[in-house]
């Protein structure tokens, strides 16, 4: 792989995710302009519950949710710079780049075990 | 509950921040806490959510372009978050040991005293070109970068590897530990010390708040932290503000972008001491 392809895909794996997470995290923010955070898009019942809760988001976006729309989008988010980080693991293998490989392996790691050990 | 008008004001804000964020190499933390809580009466933990929200947002809203455009050394970056993210993890156990007040005013008067050596450098354009170490080549931390503005390609080498990386794991102790100031130290350690040039520094730091950010995150969604109904807004305004500004970046020499972060230091640096004597901004 070249440095430019390797460059590119980065990007794009940046702004993959950072278009998906402003589309979800909009449509939410206008949804709720019109039907209140915890309305219903197609007209359901309003939910209850505070916007801050992450754990039921399935059920909630099944009704169109605004809230849990949004949170979908922020949550895409901050999982973004985790994916540039895998996707450059990949890239500096590709460019048989042994010591970068190993190095962005090693933050790949300690960055998951931060997100799903330490909590 | 966040009235429309507010929610437009919040936006506003945060689309500056943004702007700031991705020319100066922070995460718009700065604007956008203090904005939320004084302005908007935002509860401090929500302030922080967003704020870690604004940070990732101007970390990948930005780093897209820059990397795209070779104003981010991947290598730099990547090498550096080896010690920012093993510093974290430190710094995350240390904190129920560290009493944080006594570090947030240390921190601050390190950052103010750092702006004075910031000043002693203002003028200059581009770092000095000493052959590279021995290091650096072993490490291939050693580039160049095109700079529209001086309309040529700009070499550079790393300097002073071992302390980068010392002040590096330093900034990912202290972001783990007290969540602030993790951009403004990572911009800090490698135009200061590594003496990479300004456009470089702030370009890579903007690459890598967003894995610092990151490592923190889940924390601060499961304590429910997070909330759309003040994170939406910010979202879509750093993301508006740190895109422009990415652009923006090519068209201004290394002096403006100093004196971009200068500001910026000093503002962070008082805002770290008066948390920690215990104003809550």
């Amino acid at each position: 792989m070249t440095p430019e392809k390797f460059r590119a895909m980065v990007s794009t794996v940046l702004i993959v995710g950072v278009a998906i997470s402003a589309a979800l995290i909009g449509v939410g923010f206008v949804g709720a302009l019109a039907v209140g955070w915890h309305g219903s898009l197609v007209g359901g019942a309003a939910s209850s519950g505070a916007t801050t809760d992450f754990s039921n988001l399935p059920g909630r976006l099944a009704t169109l949710e605004p809230a849990a729309i949004s949170q979908l989008g922020l949550a895409t988010l901050l999982a973004t710079p985790v994916a540039r980080v895998a996707a450059s693991v990949a890239g500096f293998a590709l460019e048989r780049d042994r010591l970068y490989a190993t190095i962005t392996l090693a933050v790949l790691l300690i960055l998951l075990t931060s997100i799903f050990v330490l909590r | 509950m966040i009235t429309p008008q507010a929610d437009l004001g919040i936006f506003a804000i945060s689309v500056a921040a943004g702007l700031i964020g991705a020319l100066a190499g922070v995460g718009g933390g700065i604007l956008v806490i203090p904005a939320l809580t004084i302005l908007f009466g935002v509860d401090i933990h929500l302030a922080i959510g967003a704020s870690i929200v604004s940070v990732i947002a101007t970390s990948s809203g930005a780093a897209a372009a820059y990397v795209r455009d070779r104003m981010t050394d991947m290598r730099v970056g990547m090498f550096l978050e080896l010690a920012t993210t093993t510093g974290a993890v430190c710094g995350a156990l240390l904190a129920s040991v560290v009493a944080p007040a006594l570090l947030y005013v240390l921190l601050g008067l390190v950052l103010l005293g750092s702006a004075g050596m910031h000043v002693s450098r203002m003028g200059e354009e581009t770092p000095p070109t000493d052959p590279p170490s021995e290091l650096a080549l072993r490490l291939r931390l050693t580039s160049s970068y095109p700079d529209r503005k001086l309309g040529r390609e700009v070499p550079y080498s790393a300097r002073r590897i071992p302390l980068g990386f010392a002040l590096m794991w330093g900034a990912g102790m202290v972001s783990g530990l007290l969540g602030i100031g993790s951009g403004v130290l990572k911009v800090l350690a490698m135009d200061g010390a590594m003496r990479l040039p300004m456009k470089v520094s702030s370009a890579t730091s903007n690459f890598m708040i967003g894995v610092t950010a990151a490592a923190s995150a889940g924390i601060y969604l499961g304590r429910g932290d997070v909330d759309p109904q003040v994170a939406a807004p910010v979202a879509l305004g750093v993301l508006a503000g740190a895109l422009v500004g990415a652009r923006l970046l090519h068209h201004i020499s290394n002096r403006t972008v100093r004196l971009v972060f200068l500001p910026v230091l000093v503002v962070v640096g008082l805002e770290t001491i008066a948390r920690g004597l215990g104003f809550g901004i």
